[in-house]
């Protein structure tokens, strides 16, 4: 097999990223406090906006873990030489990119656990609605955690690289109908929206959820399509880019 | 025969980047190393000392060269080498969110050790570096000297087969300086090999069984620490603080060799007494011992380790 990215070695560094981001309180919290002052904001301007939202604030949470692959992987490679420590050894480029992505997800399981709880208790949704935002969760960890990695490797200095962890975030997770329904965007956009892979997948979940959005079987199957190609070409891109970079040239 | 731990021929290192004129880091670097051998790499900041660690320990390409890690040729398959070396990079750190018990624990099951041996292996290795004390708390609260010996029992816990130190006691005290020794020592005793870099000579001196010293790119010598000494023409040296503008006179006694102003006079126990009197005569403070490393390296470069130009 080209790439042996989940073995032992993985999880090893997976448990070992885990152990890092639980022993700093703010890691834990902080992201339930943005998207609940997030959720407030919206509720404030729209109270009938807050199912959106909430799949808004599922689907941002999950594209936030991008950011915080980008400056994890920045600061512990500039800062601290880390991967000169974890490299030589058996951890694969591959595993040391996968297992800092799967630690910091599984970090912020109490985020994902405390949005999907308020989701159920306001609008309960269907069987297929949920099974469709944990695909398309998925796909959205697959997109961001790839871009933040790429992304970490091409600079120097690990402070320059946060203005464009918070651009990227922002572009793909607060510009595009990620909080708000699609509908409310000019149609003209619509199917950039749907390219897209934030908006996509909120896109999705609400096309599934029967009522909450109306878009033609085309539009469905536009952002599908779109949201699975872009998270695997631009997975198996960083997986061969983790293995480049990880000897200097 | 058993294979080199450590075998490179001709390793040659260019820099380019755009807008500046290139860099010749290594300009042929030939070396063998056996296994269980502890082995100083020695030169000036710039020497290319870390370019060859990065390079031997699939951190860096070279621009061309072979290099070996126990027959498996590590510059085209680094996978196949991997898994038998682990390395102290230079300035590293650790998790700073992780406490030293847990930043050699997960390090060693990251490598695929089994929970018992890294939980043994851990607590081991954090008594023998004077870590226990401090193992429960955060890295980031510990000094700068302690961080890195946190790095070095990180590494040391692993008993890979072919260990890369580079500068591995560099911030430490005296005290902790001679227990990572010690641990090393140990460590090599078990069947380890290891390739140093240091910038202090004792260490060096301490520490090796063989030892290269490399400028500007190039291995200028190779031996064991007894034989670059012998090399150098007496037993005793003699500094003069300030003895420059004597240098030629003090070369009619011994061997000479300059640090700054400073002149180094390795002679024969005869003469020492000649020296000292024109020591007296000039009023310039002097001080005499056996002959270091120092010397061997001064005569050898031309210039001390400390020299940055």
């Amino acid at each position: 097999m080209a790439f042996s990215f989940v073995d032992r070695y993985t999880w090893g560094y997976t448990v070992t990223q885990l152990r890092v981001q639980l022993h700093d309180f703010n890691v834990v919290i902080a992201p339930i406090l943005i998207q609940g002052v997030l959720l407030i904001f919206v509720y404030i301007l729209n109270p009938a906006l807050i199912t959106y939202a909430l799949i808004g604030a599922l689907v941002y949470s999950m594209f936030q873990m991008g950011q915080r692959v980008q400056n994890e992987a920045a600061y512990i490679r500039v800062d601290s030489k880390l991967p000169e420590l974890y490299l030589p050894g058996p951890l694969t480029p591959e595993g040391y990119f996968v297992g800092m992505s799967l630690g910091i997800l599984g970090s912020n399981v109490g985020t994902f656990a405390v949005l999907a709880g308020i989701l159920e208790w306001t609008h309960p949704l269907s069987a297929l609605a949920w099974l469709v935002l944990a695909a398309v969760l998925f796909a959205v960890f697959l997109f961001t955690v790839s871009l933040g990695y790429f992304v970490s490797t091409l600079f120097e200095d690990d402070r320059a690289i946060q203005p464009y962890a918070t651009i990227i975030t922002n572009l793909f997770g607060v510009l595009p109908p990620v909080f708000y329904p699609l509908s409310l965007l000019p149609t003209y956009w619509g199917p950039l929206a749907l390219v897209l892979p934030t908006s996509a997948a909120a896109a999705l979940v609400e096309a599934a959820e029967g009522g909450l959005v109306s878009i033609s079987s085309g539009g469905i199957a536009l952002a599908a399509i779109s949201l699975t190609l872009e998270a695997l070409a631009l997975f198996l891109f960083t997986l061969a880019w983790a293995r480049r970079s990880a000897r200097e040239r | 025969m058993a294979e080199d731990a450590l075998w490179a021929r001709d390793v040659q290192k260019r820099y380019e980047r755009r807008g500046t004129q290139p860099v010749d880091a290594l300009r042929g670097v030939s070396l063998s190393i056996r296994p269980g051998e502890r082995v100083g790499l020695l030169g000036r900041n710039g020497a290319g000392k870390t370019t060859f660690l990065r390079i031997a320990s699939t951190l860096l390409w070279p621009t061309s060269g072979e290099v070996r890690v126990f027959g498996h040729d590590i510059v085209n398959h680094p996978e196949e080498g991997r898994p038998l070396i682990a390395v102290v990079p230079q300035d590293g750190k650790p998790f700073m969110h992780l406490t030293p018990y847990e930043q050699v624990y997960t390090y060693l099951r990251t490598r695929g050790f089994d929970r018992a041996t890294s939980k043994q292996r851990t607590t081991e290795v954090l008594g023998q570096m004077g870590l226990t004390e401090v193992a429960d708390r955060l890295n980031l609260a510990l000094s700068g000297g302690l961080r890195q010996r946190v790095m070095v029992a990180t590494v040391i816990a692993t008993e890979a087969p072919l260990l890369f130190l580079d500068e591995p006691t560099i911030g430490m005290d005296p005290f902790a300086r001679r227990e990572v020794w010690e641990c090393l020592r140990r460590l090599s005793k078990k069947g380890s090999t290891l390739l140093l870099t240091t910038h202090y000579l004792d260490e060096a001196e301490q520490l090796s069984d063989r030892l290269y010293i490399i400028d500007r790119g190039r291995v200028l010598v190779e031996g064991s620490p007894e034989g670059l000494k012998a090399q150098i023409g007496g037993t005793i040296r003699v500094s003069l603080k300030g003895g420059m503008r004597l240098k030629e006179t003090l070369a009619t006694f011994g061997t000479v060799a300059t640090d700054g102003l400073d002149v180094h006079v390795i002679l024969g126990p005869d003469r020492v007494e000649e020296v000292l009197q024109l020591a007296l005569r000039e009023k310039l403070s002097a001080t005499v011992g056996p002959v270091s490393l120092e010397e061997a390296f001064l005569r050898v470069v031309g210039r001390s380790i400390d020299d940055e130009s």
